[in-house]
């Protein structure tokens, strides 16, 4: 397929994961300021950390709103200037949905303007100042439905491998963040039991996985059957391990031929799959910082290898790409 | 609905005659919305306007930074068209093309209509559009205009006239398509009864006629739509197009040459280009050749152009046979082709490079309508008897200073069509213009049968253009002898 759509696939798969993703941290973490007996600020300020927007958060609203819930909302939601932020990834996912119109379904396409209009209208404002739960459960389920259509409507062939690689490494590095996250929470508070567990708590609830957990564990809480249950649970849909396995398996089946970020992936499974045998909690932010960095590097390979085989061409090198958002003069009368 | 309803005095109505009663052809329709509550009818449109939002059947908005998206309002009455008179149409529209396809086949050639003098050499010559660069180029499939718009009115008489020829790159042809989904969901009895002629093989239409204009008889031709990119204004088309024909639509960055043969970048390396129907201007197609300052486009395109590697859809340079001021002589240019009178009507035009023209249009600008020749979208015009005397000094400068940029002609009163006036809650006269669409090969010619009518929706207004406040009708053309 054409190799920029290729990677609007890609990149439509790891927007529309984020929006879905963003959604339920801020969902577990107001859940989460309820829960436990935290100060507000240890709440809220890893959501801003684990996003990469410690920096320009601080630079825009001071340090002291790290604690102001509303205000880090807002950031997250809403923000234009934050590039993560929910309608950031929504409208970059609309604008993928655009250029790649012709390989999504109509039911898809309706589900993700739909959303994407949703975000802009007055009533959704009023939703969000009225009903936050409503209002961030309604991005829920619209992105959880458009990744379902995903698989049940478009064609299984590379589009859809591309796209659904896209979440499947998108996933990779949110769960590993979210856990990262909650684990630093931890280590701080290294409090009480109860505040320990409502940690563990928000985590299963911000990774989907709380039921799924419970299933297996029947309750028996601990440190190590939750994280050996996040990495490498390998029936749990959005453990690192789940996730990892499943982004090879599509790259495998794009590229049959050796390509490096197939093989660097190959290799990240592998030692993922080595930290089971030997992980101690004390090393799991390094092990996740390996994860986030990997997986992102993979990811920039990937767009890279997308461009195809190119041969160096003899005349007209057709140099760099035209910006996007320059448009050209348009041909005669408009409708 | 019609209750109330009172055609425009001094108008063609395109539904009921003067007296108010419904044509041969659309009395069922008319019938079908006298026996609709306005209210419910209100509840049609505000429908309509809402599934082409969701569905983001969109254009976009230039003036505006945001990236603004906006339907083309779709008014849901449509405008029907009968049998016989469509088929003179058409054999009008078909006629025009061949003759602007031997003009531009000749204006690239040996200019033989030039020497004849049948046309003032330095009109054309001078035209912008005439692009000297391809001067001794021939299309690879053998047509300059496989994909033309051209743009009607009808008169007080009921008489159709050519307001403009469209065979750059005429745009339109997905509201004709997708408004035609809209109004059979809602009137699907009544399309079904009035046995319309359908619309919805265009794209299938296009495809054929896009592989028959190929450079070469390779089985696998590759067909491309060539896309400026989502923040173009037709973008929707583009993608409308190429998805309904299921070839891929890409951008100038996913091409390049080699070797004079195009390629566009897949995951799994290069592949062939044959057929490129490009919706681009000619200046944007490749820096090499027309603009050394550009980034954009695709650099030796024109040069695998040249030696017949590629098919351009439509040809560069065909700008040169829709330049207003080229346009009062296609009779001519069909007399001199063809050998026949030309059966399309014209409006009268004052070109103000003739001196008694200029003189004219001078003497008379509150009562004409001016317009650049270079300018669309209902940009660059005086409408002479609405306009203040301030405007009529500034188009006395321009023309003045640049007579070849500037035409004239009296206002035609447009004919009208019922129209939803959402303020009235009722139907009003508004005035339309029909853009049909035709496809020529080496085979042969194919009408859309219809094409896009747009609608002023502003009360008095004469523009329908989409920038300036038109909206569209689904237009209706009735299969033969069904009335």
């Amino acid at each position: 397929m054409i190799s920029r759509v290729a990677d609007s696939c890609f990149w439509f798969g790891r927007y529309i994961e984020r929006a879905e993703s963003s959604a339920r941290l801020l969902q577990a973490t107001r859940s989460l300021v309820f829960d436990a007996d935290i100060p507000v600020t240890h709440c809220w300020q890893p959501l801003v950390i684990v996003s990469g927007e410690e920096a320009p958060f601080v630079e825009r609203h001071g340090r002291e709103a790290l604690g102001n819930g509303e205000l880090v909302q807002e950031y997250m939601t809403w923000s234009r200037e934050n590039l993560v932020s929910l309608n950031s990834s929504v409208r970059a996912a609309r604008d993928c949905a655009r250029s790649i119109r012709d390989q999504l379904s109509l039911e898809l396409w309706e589900e993700i303007n739909e959303l994407y209009l949703f975000l802009g209208r007055e009533s959704t404002e009023t939703l969000y100042w009225e009903n936050r739960e409503e209002f961030y459960r309604h991005v829920r389920r619209t992105t959880q439905l458009i990744l379902g259509l995903v698989r049940s409507t478009m064609m299984h062939g590379e589009a859809m491998r591309f796209l659904w690689m896209g979440v499947m490494l998108e996933r990779t590095a949110q769960t590993a963040r979210i856990l990262d996250m909650h684990h630093h929470t931890m280590m701080r508070e290294s409090a009480h039991e109860i505040v320990r567990m409502a940690l563990w708590m928000s985590l299963l609830r911000a990774s989907s996985g709380h039921e799924t957990f419970m299933k297996k564990h029947q309750g028996r809480v601990s440190a190590q059957s939750m994280v050996e249950f996040v990495l490498f649970d390998l029936t749990f849909p959005r453990s690192i391990q789940y996730t990892l396995k499943a982004a090879a398996e599509q790259l495998s089946r794009i590229w049959t031929e050796p390509h490096s970020s197939r093989a660097r992936l190959n290799s990240l499974n592998a030692w993922v799959e080595q930290q089971k045998k030997e992980l101690e909690i004390g090393q799991i932010h390094s092990v996740l910082t390996y994860v986030v960095d990997e997986t992102t590097s993979i990811c920039s390979k990937i767009s890279e290898e997308i461009q195809g085989p190119q041969r160096a061409t003899r005349v007209g090198d057709p140099g760099p790409a035209p910006a996007s958002g320059q448009s050209q003069s348009q041909s005669q009368s408009a409708p | 609905m019609f209750d109330s309803y009172q055609p425009l005095a001094g108008c063609f109505d395109e539904l009921v005659n003067a007296d108010g009663s419904p044509r041969p052809y659309t009395r069922r329709i008319h019938a079908l919305l006298s026996s609709t509550p306005p209210r419910e009818f209100a509840r049609y449109q505000s429908l309509a306007e809402l599934s082409l939002f969701n569905q983001g059947v969109t254009f976009s908005v230039y003036s505006d930074q945001q990236g603004t998206e906006k339907i083309f309002p779709i008014c849901l009455v449509p405008r029907v068209l009968g049998a016989a008179e469509w088929a003179q149409v058409e054999r009008g529209l078909v006629q025009r093309i061949r003759a602007l396809n031997l003009f531009l086949d000749d204006m690239y050639g040996d200019q033989k209509i030039l020497k004849d003098k049948v046309i003032p050499a330095d009109l054309v010559l001078g035209a912008k559009a005439f692009e000297k660069k391809v001067l001794g180029m021939k299309p690879a499939g053998g047509v300059r205009i496989p994909i033309a718009g051209i743009d009607l009115i009808r008169d007080p008489d009921g008489t159709f006239r050519v307001l403009e020829d469209n065979v750059r790159t005429p745009s339109g042809v997905s509201y004709v398509v997708e408004n035609r989904l809209v109004t059979k969901r809602i009137f699907r009895e009544s399309v079904e009864m009035s046995s319309v002629r359908s619309v919805e093989q265009y794209p299938i239409e296009l495809a054929h006629t896009l592989r028959a204009i190929a450079p070469d008889k390779d089985p696998d031709v590759n067909m491309v739509v060539l896309t400026p990119g989502v923040y173009n204004s037709a973008y929707f088309e583009h993608s409308f197009l190429a998805r309904h024909m299921g070839i891929d639509l890409v951008e100038p960055s996913d091409l390049f040459v080699d070797d004079d043969t195009v390629f566009v970048r897949t995951t799994h390396g290069p592949k062939r280009v044959h057929v490129i129907y490009k919706r681009i201007d000619d200046a944007y197609l490749d820096p090499k050749f027309f603009r050394p300052d550009s980034m954009l486009g695709v650099p030796g395109l024109m040069g695998a152009y040249a030696k017949g590697r590629v098919t351009l859809a439509n040809a560069p340079g065909n700008g040169c046979a829709d330049d207003k001021a080229v346009y009062p002589f296609v009779p001519d240019m069909i007399k001199y082709y063809l050998g026949e009178e030309h059966t399309l009507a014209q409006v009268d035009t004052y070109v103000c490079m003739r001196d008694d023209d200029k003189k004219y249009v001078l003497e008379n600008l509150d009562k004409l309508v001016v317009k650049a020749v270079d300018e669309a979208g209902g940009y660059g015009m005086l409408m002479g008897p609405q306009s203040t005397a301030a405007q009529r000094e500034e188009f006395k400068r321009r023309i003045i200073a640049e007579p070849r940029k500037y035409i004239a002609q009296h206002r035609i009163e447009l004919s009208t069509c019922p129209t939803w006036d959402p303020a009235r809650e009722k139907l009003s006269p508004r005035r339309v213009d029909l853009r049909p669409f035709i496809l020529t090969s080496p085979e042969g010619s194919w009408v859309l049968p219809g094409g896009l009518t747009r609608v002023a929706l502003v009360e008095g207004s004469y523009v329908v253009n989409s920038s300036q406040g038109g909206g569209s009708k689904d237009t209706w053309v009735e299969r033969e002898g069904s009335t």
